[in-house]
C-alpha cells in the first residue's frame, strides 16, 4: 500500500490559481482512475478534476473555498503496491482542510433542484445572464417573480457592503478579465473606425427566415446574421484574420493567419464576461449558427463550457442589446485582432435618393490591433460587412 | 346632461329606426314599451309595423326574425331575459348562425337579438343567469355586452349596421345607470375592447356589468399602492386579443372577472389564450373571478353571499401581488 | 308538368344510385314518390317567392327552378355545387331561385319561412314565401307557435304539408292522436284542404287557389297532400317497418303513373309521353356526368363565409 499525492493539473492556457467548489468524493470512497473526484472554478469556468490513479482517498489537503495553483496537491490517495510507488511525502505545509463538506445549501424554502420561477422572470434573468438559483424568490413557495429579478439586477449595482468587513478577495474571473484588459491597454495598439447599418433587410429577412424554420429550432437574432456577415467579411479580407505574436521588438514577432473564420462573441454571465467562440463559423448557415450560439450561450451561463470553446478566435463581436448604448468602442481581447461592438437598434432618419426615411439603424464600431491591421484595411472591411449586412444575400441552411 | 341606460338605449333604437328603413323591432310586448321600458313610445312615433308586439312564443320569433333578415329585413329582436333564450337556440344556434356557411355565401342574417342577464335582487334561479359563454361557442354569432348606458348606444348602432347576426346582452343592474352621451362620438367597432383605466401592475379584464365592479376595485386597490388596468372587452365573440396581450405585455398579471359562474366561462377562453400566447410574459397564474357553482338563490343575502364583488377582486389582486406567504393552496 | 315529374323522379334514383355507391357523403332523403306535390305547388310560384323546404327536399328545390347540375353537385359535396360544398342534401340553398333553404331540422325552419312572409309583406313585394314539411314536424313546438303567428299577423304563407304517413321510422298514429294536420288550421283560423297529393291535377287546382289567396293577403293557408314515400326514410333505409303488401300498393299509387294514364286516356300518344320521359332522362344524365366531374372544394376556404362582414373573417373566436 502506498500513499500518492493527487496534485491539480494544468487547466488552461493561461492557468494561476484556482478555488476549489466541492468534493465529489469523500474520504474512505474508493476511487477509480480516471473518476471525477472534485471540481475547481478556474478564471473561466467550473471544470471537474478527475482522479489520476484507483485507490482509496485518504485526505483531503484543500477544502471546499480554498485556493490551490496548479500543481498542488490537494489530496492523498492510498494506491496498491506499484513498482514504482512513492513512498508517502512528509506532510505539505498547506493547511488542513476541515472534514470535506458540501457547499452550503441554498436557502430551505426552495426544494433541490428545479427553481420555481415566473415566465417572465426566467427570461429577464437569462437575459441579463443571472442564474436563478442566486436568487431570492418573494413569490408564493419560493416562486422567484420578476421584481427579485429586477431587485438582483439592480442590487448588483448598489450593493452596500457591510461596514466593518473587507472586501473579498477577486474572484477568478474578475482577475482573468481585469489581467486580458490590462494586457490589452498595455501591448495592443488599437484604434477604431465607425459605421451605421441600416438594418431592413435583416429584419425583413428574419421573419421571412423564420417562417421556413422547423418549430423547434431558435429563432433567428441580429447576432447569427452578424456572425455569417463578419465570416465572409473575414474570407475577403483574410489579412484581417490573423493574430500578432511575439516581441514587436524582436526576431520572433509573426502575424499568424487563422485556419477559418474563428469568432467569438461576448456573453455577461454572473461575475464577469465570457467570449465563447464559435470555430468555422464560414461552414455554417444562419439557423445552425443560432442553434450553436444558443448552446454556447447555455452552457457559458452554466460555467460548463469546453476550454477550446474559449478560446483561438481572431476576432469578436460585442452587442449590447437594446439596453446597450447607441455606439460604443470594445478593447481587443488578447491575442485577438479585431472586436465589432454594435450599438442598439434604434429608429432613424437616413437622408438618401433625394429623400428623407426612417429606418432601423445601429452604429458599429470596429476596434482592431494596428500592429496586424491599418486603416485602409479596416475601412474596406467595415464597409464590406454594412453591405453584406444590407444585402439579401444570406445563407439559411 | 346624463340620461339612464334605458333612455339611451331607447335613443339609440329610435335613431337607427329613422336611419334605415329595413330596421324593424319586434318581441313580447315591444310595442307596448317592453318589459323594462326600452322600447316605450317607439311604436307610436313609427308605426305598428316597424315596432311589432309578439306573442310568447321565442322559438317562432327568432325563426321570423331570422327568415326576415334573410329576405331584406333588418329585425331587432328583443328576448326579454337570456334565460328564455334557452327557446331560442336551435333558431339562434342552427340556423341564424350558419345560414350564412350553408349556404356558401349566398345569404347572410342581419339580425340582432338584445336580451338582458344578470342578477338584480330576487329574480331568483330562472330570471338571473349570465349565459354567455354558451354563444361564444358558436361559429357564426357575434356576442356583445356594453357596459355602460354610453358604451351600449354606440355598441348597438353598430351591432344593427354589422350585418351579421348579433346577441346584444344588456345587464338588468346596469339599467338604472346614469351617463352623458358624447355627442357625434365615433361609433365603437364590434370586436374591439377599450382600457377603460390605465394601470401598471394587474390587467383587470372585465365585461358588462362587472366593469364597473372593476373600476370600484381598482380605486380601492389605487389606495392601497397597486396600480390596475382595468380592460372592458365590449365584445366577447370576436375577442379582442390585441388589447389583452398589450396590456398583459406591461403588467406581467391577468385576473378576468364576470358574473357568470365560473366553470367554463368566458374568463377560461381568455384564461387559456393568456396562458397559450403570452407565457413569457406572466409573473403569476392567470386568475379568474366569477360565481361559485350553484344556481341564483332568492333570498338576497344568499344571492350577495353567491355573486363576485369589488371584495373578491381586491382580495385576488392582493393574492396575486402578495409574498410567498400567502399561498392559495 | 310530366316531363318536371320525371326529372324529379329521375334525379332521386340517380342520388339513390350514387348513395349506394358510396359516392355520396352523409345520408340524403329521397323524395320518390312525392313529385306531384313539389310540381303541383311550384307551378303557381315566381322566381322571387321564397320556398322553405326539409331534409327531405330535393324535389323541391328542382321544382322551383334550381339546375340539376348544380343540386346535385351540392349533394356529391362538390365546388359547384349550389352552396359550394358547404350545405349538402338536407342544407340545399339557391338564393337566385328564391330557395332560401332546406333543413335537418324538422320543423326548424316552418318560422323562418313565416319571417320570409313577413319581410315580403313588410316591403310590400307581392310575393309569398311557402314552405314544404312533412306531418312528423306537427310534432314540433314550432309548428303550432308558427301557425299561431302566420295567423295572427296575416303573413303571405303557404304551408304545405306533405303526409305521408310516417315519420321517420314510426307511423303517424305513434306520433299524433290526429290523424290529419288540417285540423290544426282551424283553432288558428287559417284556411285548409287535405288533398291526395300524387294526384298532379288536383295538387295543382288546391295549390293555384291557396296562392292565389295568400298573395291576395288572406293570410296564411295549410294546405295538406296525403302522399306516400316510396324509398325510405334516408338511403340505406331498409324499410323493415313496411309490409311487401304495403310496398306494393305504394307502387300504384305512383303519381307518375296516375298522370300517364290521365294523359293518355286524354289522348296524349304514348309515343309523346315516352319522349318526354326520355328527355328528362337525357337532362339528368348529364347533369350527373358533369357534376361527377365537378371540382372538389379547396380545404383553404374552409374558414371562409363564416360571416358577411370582411373584419369577421376568419376569426378564431
Amino acid at each position: 500500500m502506498a500513499r500518492v499525492a493527487l496534485e491539480i493539473p494544468k487547466i488552461g492556457l493561461v492557468m494561476d490559481a484556482v478555488r476549489v467548489t466541492r468534493w465529489l468524493k469523500g474520504v474512505g470512497d474508493l476511487l477509480k482512475a480516471g473518476e471525477p473526484l472534485l471540481e475547481v472554478e478556474t478564471e473561466k469556468s467550473l471544470v471537474e478534476i478527475d482522479a489520476a490513479v484507483a485507490g482509496r482517498l485518504a485526505e483531503i489537503l484543500v477544502g471546499a473555498d480554498q485556493e490551490a495553483r496548479v500543481g498542488d496537491p490537494v489530496a492523498w490517495v492510498d494506491v496498491a503496491d506499484a513498482p514504482d510507488a512513492q513512498p508517502p511525502a512528509p506532510a505539505p505545509p498547506l493547511q488542513r482542510a476541515a472534514a470535506p463538506e458540501l457547499p452550503a445549501r441554498p436557502p430551505a424554502a426552495r426544494a433541490p433542484g428545479r427553481v420555481r420561477s415566473s415566465p417572465v422572470a426566467r427570461r429577464l434573468a437569462t437575459e441579463h445572464g443571472l442564474d436563478l438559483r442566486g436568487i431570492d424568490g418573494s413569490g408564493p413557495r419560493g416562486r422567484v417573480q420578476l421584481a427579485d429579478v429586477k431587485r438582483a439586477i439592480d442590487g448588483a449595482a448598489t450593493a452596500a457592503p457591510p461596514a466593518a468587513a473587507a472586501p473579498p478577495a477577486l474572484a477568478p474571473m474578475r482577475r482573468a478579465l481585469a489581467r486580458a484588459m490590462s494586457l490589452s491597454n498595455a501591448t495592443v495598439p488599437q484604434f477604431t473606425v465607425e459605421r451605421a447599418v441600416d438594418w431592413t433587410v435583416v429584419e425583413t429577412l428574419r421573419t421571412q427566415f423564420a417562417a421556413t424554420l422547423a418549430p423547434e429550432s431558435p429563432r433567428l437574432s441580429i447576432n447569427d446574421f452578424l456572425l455569417q456577415a463578419v465570416a465572409r467579411a473575414l474570407d475577403e479580407h483574410p489579412a484581417m484574420n490573423a493574430t500578432f505574436t511575439g516581441d514587436v521588438n524582436g526576431p520572433d514577432a509573426r502575424v499568424v493567419p487563422a485556419s477559418g473564420a474563428h469568432i467569438g462573441f461576448v456573453i455577461a454571465v454572473a461575475n464577469g464576461l465570457l467570449v465563447p467562440v464559435l470555430h468555422h463559423v464560414e461552414r455554417f448557415g444562419l439557423a445552425e449558427l443560432a442553434r450553436l450560439r444558443r448552446e454556447c450561450v447555455e452552457r457559458g451561463l452554466q460555467g460548463r463550457l469546453r476550454r477550446e470553446e474559449l478560446e483561438g478566435a481572431t476576432f469578436s463581436i460585442s452587442n449590447l442589446g437594446a439596453r446597450g448604448p447607441d455606439r460604443f468602442a470594445a478593447m481587443i481581447n488578447p491575442p485577438e485582432s479585431a472586436i465589432l461592438a454594435v450599438g442598439r437598434q434604434r429608429d432613424g432618419v437616413v437622408a438618401r435618393d433625394g429623400g428623407v426615411h426612417v429606418r432601423r439603424l445601429s452604429d458599429l464600431t470596429l476596434t482592431v490591433d494596428h500592429r496586424v491591421v491599418d486603416g485602409r484595411l479596416a475601412s474596406d472591411f467595415l464597409a464590406r460587412l454594412v453591405e453584406i449586412l444590407e444585402s439579401r444575400d444570406w445563407h439559411l441552411g | 346632461m346624463e340620461h339612464t341606460f334605458i333612455e339611451i338605449l331607447r335613443r339609440a333604437l329610435d335613431e337607427e329606426l329613422a336611419r334605415d328603413a329595413s330596421v324593424h323591432l319586434l318581441g313580447e310586448d315591444v310595442a307596448a314599451g317592453g318589459a323594462f321600458g326600452v322600447t316605450r313610445g317607439l311604436a307610436q312615433k313609427h308605426g305598428d309595423k316597424r315596432v311589432r308586439n309578439t306573442p310568447i312564443s321565442e322559438a317562432a320569433i327568432t325563426g321570423l326574425a331570422t327568415g326576415a333578415a334573410l329576405c331584406g329585413l333588418r329585425p331587432v329582436l328583443e328576448i326579454m331575459f337570456i334565460d328564455f333564450a334557452t327557446l331560442s337556440m336551435d333558431c339562434l344556434v342552427n340556423q341564424s348562425a350558419k345560414y350564412r356557411y350553408m349556404s356558401g355565401g349566398q345569404l347572410a342574417v342581419p339580425l340582432v337579438v338584445r336580451t338582458q342577464a344578470g342578477a338584480a335582487g330576487g329574480a331568483a334561479a330562472q330570471h338571473s343567469q349570465s349565459l354567455e359563454a354558451w354563444f361564444i361557442h358558436v361559429p357564426g354569432l357575434v356576442v356583445v355586452a356594453p357596459s355602460s348606458p354610453a358604451e351600449a348606444y354606440g355598441l348597438l348602432k353598430s351591432a344593427i349596421r354589422l350585418g351579421d347576426p348579433v346577441l346584444f346582452i344588456e345587464h338588468k343592474r346596469l339599467y338604472t345607470m346614469k351617463e352623458a352621451l358624447v355627442e357625434d362620438a365615433a361609433l365603437p367597432p364590434i370586436g374591439k375592447a377599450r382600457v377603460a383605466r390605465a394601470g401598471a401592475d394587474v390587467s383587470l379584464i372585465a365585461y358588462s356589468a362587472m366593469v364597473r365592479t372593476a373600476l370600484e376595485a381598482a380605486e380601492r386597490l389605487a389606495r392601497a399602492g397597486v396600480s390596475v388596468e382595468v380592460i372592458d372587452l365590449r365584445t366577447l365573440l370576436p375577442l379582442d386579443m390585441q388589447t389583452i396581450a398589450a396590456s398583459v405585455r406591461r403588467t406581467h398579471r391577468a385576473v378576468i372577472a364576470h358574473e357568470a359562474v365560473l366553470n367554463g366561462g368566458v374568463g377560461a377562453e381568455i384564461a387559456a389564450r393568456i396562458g397559450d400566447e403570452l407565457f413569457d410574459e406572466l409573473d403569476a397564474p392567470v386568475r379568474r373571478i366569477g360565481c361559485p357553482f350553484a344556481p341564483i338563490p332568492f333570498a338576497p343575502e344568499l344571492e350577495l353571499a353567491l355573486l363576485p364583488g369589488v371584495e373578491a377582486i381586491e382580495r385576488a389582486v392582493h393574492e396575486l401581488l402578495g409574498a410567498a406567504a400567502q399561498p392559495r393552496e | 308538368m310530366y316531363h318536371a315529374l320525371w326529372r324529379i323522379r329521375l334525379f332521386e334514383e340517380q342520388v339513390q344510385r350514387l348513395a349506394g355507391a358510396g359516392q355520396i357523403p352523409g345520408f340524403p332523403h329521397l323524395s320518390t314518390g312525392q313529385e306531384a306535390v313539389a310540381v303541383g305547388v311550384c307551378a303557381h310560384l315566381r322566381r322571387e317567392d321564397a320556398l322553405f323546404t326539409s331534409h327531405r327536399g330535393h324535389g323541391h328545390v328542382l321544382a322551383k327552378g334550381s339546375g340539376l347540375e348544380q343540386t346535385l353537385a351540392e349533394i356529391l359535396g362538390r365546388d359547384s355545387g349550389l352552396c359550394h360544398g358547404r350545405g349538402g342534401s338536407m342544407h340545399l340553398v339557391d338564393a337566385a331561385n328564391g330557395v332560401l333553404g332546406a333543413t335537418g331540422v324538422v320543423g326548424g325552419n316552418l318560422a323562418l319561412a313565416a319571417g320570409a312572409a313577413w319581410a315580403a309583406q313588410a316591403q310590400a313585394t307581392g310575393s309569398i314565401s311557402v314552405v314544404f314539411f312533412g306531418d312528423g314536424a306537427t310534432g314540433a313546438g314550432a309548428f303550432h307557435e308558427t301557425l299561431n303567428l302566420a295567423s295572427l299577423w296575416r303573413l303571405p304563407l303557404l304551408l304545405v304539408c306533405e303526409n305521408n304517413g310516417v315519420a321517420e321510422f314510426t307511423s303517424r298514429e305513434e306520433h299524433s292522436t290526429v290523424k290529419h294536420v288540417s285540423s290544426f288550421a282551424a283553432p288558428y283560423a287559417i284556411p285548409t284542404q287535405t288533398i291526395d297529393g300524387n294526384d298532379l291535377p288536383a295538387v295543382h287546382a288546391a295549390a293555384r287557389d291557396a296562392i292565389e289567396g295568400v298573395r291576395r293577403g288572406a293570410g296564411p293557408y295549410l294546405l295538406e297532400c296525403m302522399t306516400y314515400r316510396m324509398a325510405g326514410h334516408y338511403v340505406g333505409d331498409a324499410q323493415q317497418y313496411r309490409s311487401k303488401e304495403e310496398l306494393a300498393a305504394i307502387r300504384e299509387k305512383c303519381p307518375i303513373e296516375r298522370l300517364k294514364k290521365r294523359l293518355a286516356a286524354q289522348g296524349v300518344a304514348a309515343a309523346e309521353l315516352d319522349a318526354i320521359a326520355d328527355r328528362a332522362r337525357q337532362e339528368v344524365e348529364q347533369a350527373v356526368a358533369r357534376a361527377r366531374a365537378a371540382l372538389r372544394p379547396d380545404p383553404a376556404s374552409v374558414l371562409a363565409d363564416v360571416y358577411r362582414s370582411p373584419a369577421l373573417h376568419g376569426i378564431r373566436g
